[in-house]
């Protein structure tokens, strides 16, 4: 008895020392929380946690103790009692009123969670099997297929939408799940740090499900200024002509007339 | 048996095939239900084999989402649910002192649907495009004509139909037994609690199957009849589904939960010899469980875009249920306080159910508080949740209660070396499996994909491996249960676990194995 509940913690650290081996896994948002709704999640659930924790030992360790206390021995009579009503009364209560302390500390962040503050930057995301198409109404750019790039310490506002079945954009560093419908706009945000995150869609799309990743960089605000001139020029070239030449006259045409009638 | 002679001309198998009787009906049930948790464990072994590395290539991507929706599907609605049918067949007219069911070709009826449904649902995997690939859940617009094309997601769907249609009809049957059929002075507050929890179980199946059955139908219709309740464009909306989805489905927990906990309630009770502490409190802890079970199901949707005032609702909702479920776990372990303890396997099986499930109740909590969810939902944290329910929680149940009544039922012990080792690598397996899961989810490993990232490696080896424990585990069941079935010959006592002096209950009042219609003289109870 005593080996096998050896054998089975054993199994269990080496489970969990498994997990510690990965702590620069950055999808990893107890670890390395990269937004402020992030952080703030992660408080709620250490919370959680050590509210249902005395329970869970309460229970586990009251099991374990009968087991080894209360064995069959010989001469030993089990006792007669079947009722306590101030016991019930008790184990009644006090997890009623855990429940509450717990309920009522996450009421702001559901809010906080679901209403963005005064938005700083728009993204349209669009679910596509199996891809993410992001669209920044405010510079008139659209990227599919590519890391969304945002700035840093600014709100982002996700409108997301699907165009086929559901999907779901979850980046864990973030803070953020939410699913996208077809016919439906859902919305999330965000407010994060600078860095590089993770994340893959969270809601069963399809064959290639696994495969619709997500990469989120978060940039300063320079950065995503030259990037935004930069996708902006790129993504201009190829709708002005094919021929690289006359695309490159075209607009010394058109400056050279302007020029010209000054 | 002492059977009349115009029976004896039927050969055994058409007795079988034709009978009304409660028993022979649980039984079959039971079998039924162990066939199918060898298919879904199984698949859950194909699964766990993709999951080793993440780009073992085993299956493709099509087989792997076929895979997992139907290892869902048949341990749900073909094991777990069946195997508790089958008990309460057998049990519930016994513990409340009556010769059968109340209606026993309607009995049969319901159990002879099952297996069709089951054999729709089976085959689905031959035809061209081969079976359901939505996951159980089968959301629109995914389970639609224009992406799941093939005729194996109706034949799952009319499967499903059919199948919930056997269940309620089931339902209707225990609720009317249990009302009208009780022994003279048996009345409500002396049913033993695997009978309350039954009566309460099918309370929540006749009330949350037809919701289940009717959001199908619009399903079905949309795939095959051009209407347009769930297609977006036409006015349909997608999340009318998953409301209605998971007003049954969120019951449907409790449902393959309940009965168990009525089992754990007597196999504690038996082996620590004492009577069942806080009777009354544990009868009011089912009904109450029964009720709020209906009043939580949209927190399978905090993320699906519903407005944060039902996101508070319903989180709070499904934390209150905590508050029953802990009166019945502390109730149990007031229950050995102070007993003598037998370690016979039954009560082994009860006391690592009690162990798992509070662990499966407090990610239960975690997952009610809405925030964190944000972050686990669709998570492998959600998969080791309910796998601590529904394995450490409602298998462990069914092992109890196979271990405890199996020598009712045939009149041989199941052999309790064997149990012992048989115990120990289910319960070491389900930790090994799935509470890794817990850790993969907080890391971000998303549910239901084929591949992962390769930081996630090293835990979802680590939970594979433990899949041998649990494959050993059950194959070694599976031997003992059809030797002492079919090969071995013994007559047990009326009460061969010695339990009766202290828990006075019908069912160890008869013979081992009962008799045809049970009570020569049905019984007074004082």
């Amino acid at each position: 008895m005593k080996q096998r509940l050896f054998i089975l913690s054993t199994a269990l650290l080496a489970a969990l020392a498994c997990a510690g081996a990965h702590p620069g896994d950055i999808t990893n948002w107890l670890q390395a929380p990269a937004s402020t709704t992030a952080v703030e999640v992660r408080h709620s659930f250490f919370l959680t946690l050590i509210l249902i924790a005395p329970f869970l030992l309460a229970a586990e360790g009251l099991l374990l103790f009968v087991i080894f206390r209360f064995r069959a021995k010989p001469g030993r009579e089990p006792a007669k009692f079947h009722e306590n009503t101030r016991l019930e009364i008790a184990w009644t209560v006090a997890p009623a009123l855990v429940l509450i302390v717990i309920a009522v500390s996450t009421y702001k962040l559901i809010e906080s969670i679901n209403y963005s503050p005064a938005s700083d930057i728009q993204v349209e995301v669009t679910g596509q099997r199996f891809f993410w198409k992001y669209t920044y109404p405010e510079y008139g750019l659209t990227i599919s297929d590519e890391p969304l790039v945002v700035p840093e310490n600014k709100v982002v506002t996700l409108l997301g939408t699907s165009v086929d079945v559901i999907h779901s954009w979850w980046v864990p560093a973030l803070g953020i799940k939410k699913d996208v419908l077809p016919g439906r706009i859902t919305e999330a945000w965000f407010k994060a740090r600078r860095g590089t995150y993770k994340g893959q869609c969270a809601e069963l799309c399809g064959p290639l499900h696994a495969e619709m990743l997500i990469d989120v960089k978060v940039v300063s605000e320079d950065e995503f200024k030259s990037w935004i001139r930069s996708k902006q020029a790129e993504l201009a070239v190829p709708s002005a002509a094919a021929p690289a030449d006359s695309s490159a006259a075209k607009p010394a045409d058109s400056t050279g007339t302007a020029t010209g009638r000054q | 048996m002492s059977d009349s002679p115009e029976r004896k001309k039927y050969p055994a198998f058409f007795e079988w095939l034709t009978t009304g009787d409660h028993k022979k009906i649980g039984i079959m049930y039971l079998w039924f239900a162990l066939f199918m948790a060898l298919v879904g464990g199984g698949l859950a072994g194909a699964i766990r084999a993709q999951l080793a590395s993440p780009d073992s290539g085993l299956m493709r991507p099509e087989l792997y989402n076929m895979s997992i929706s139907m290892h869902a599907t048949l341990m749900i609605f073909f094991m777990i649910i069946p195997a508790w049918v089958g008990f309460g067949n057998y049990f519930v007219p016994l513990l409340i002192g009556a010769r059968d069911m109340a209606f026993p070709r309607l009995n049969a009826f319901a159990f002879w649907l099952a297996v069709p449904a089951a054999v729709l649902i089976l085959s689905s995997f031959l035809v061209v495009g081969g079976s359901i690939q939505t996951g159980w859940t089968a959301y629109p617009p995914l389970s639609l004509k224009a992406f799941s094309a093939g005729a194996g997601t109706d034949m799952w769907i009319l499967g499903i139909i059919i199948a919930g249609t056997a269940s309620v009809l089931a339902a209707i049957n225990f609720i009317v037994t249990t009302a009208n059929m009780r022994a003279p002075g048996m009345t409500w507050l002396k049913m033993p609690l695997f009978v309350w929890a039954w009566f309460v179980n099918a309370t929540l199946i006749l009330i949350a199957t037809p919701v289940l059955s009717s959001a199908l139908a619009m399903l079905l219709t949309d795939r095959l009849f051009g209407t347009t309740f769930l297609t977006v464009g036409s006015g349909g909306d997608p999340l009318l589904y998953q409301h209605l989805f998971w007003f049954y489905s969120h019951p449907a927990v409790y449902i393959m939960i309940l009965p168990g906990f009525g089992v754990i309630s007597h196999v504690v009770a038996a082996f620590s010899r004492k009577r069942v502490f806080g009777y009354r409190g544990m009868v009011t802890a089912l009904a109450l469980i029964g009720i709020i079970g209906y009043m939580v199901w949209a927190h399978h949707m905090f993320v699906s875009g519903i407005p944060a005032w039902l996101q508070v609702f319903f989180s709070y909702a499904s934390m209150v249920i905590a508050v029953p479920t802990g009166i019945k776990v502390f109730s149990w372990l007031a229950t050995i306080w102070g007993g003598t303890i037998r370690f016979s396997t039954p009560m082994k099986f009860a006391l690592g159910f009690i162990g798992l499930f509070v662990l499966g109740g407090m990610s239960g909590i975690m997952l009610a508080n809405v925030p964190i969810d944000y972050q686990v939902h669709d998570s492998y944290f959600v998969v080791a949740h309910f796998h601590y329910v529904l394995v450490g929680g409602s298998v462990m149940a069914i092992l109890a209660a196979t271990y405890y009544w199996f020598p009712k039922m045939s009149g041989r012990f199941l052999s309790e070396k064997l149990g012992t080792w048989i115990f120990w690598l289910i319960f070491v397996g389900i930790n090994i499996t799935f509470f890794p899961q817990h850790i993969l989810g907080i890391q971000g490993m998303a549910r239901r994909i084929f591949t992962y990232r390769p930081e996630f490696t090293a835990l979802n080896r680590v939970s594979s491996f433990g899949y041998l424990f649990l494959l050993l585990g059950g194959l070694l069941l599976v031997w003992d249960l059809l030797r002492q079935a079919f090969f071995r010959k013994g007559s047990l006592p009326d009460d061969p676990w010695q339990v009766n002096d202290i828990q006075h209950t019908l069912d160890w009042a008869v013979a081992s194995p009962p008799p045809e219609y049970n009570f020569e003289e049905i019984p007074v109870i004082k």
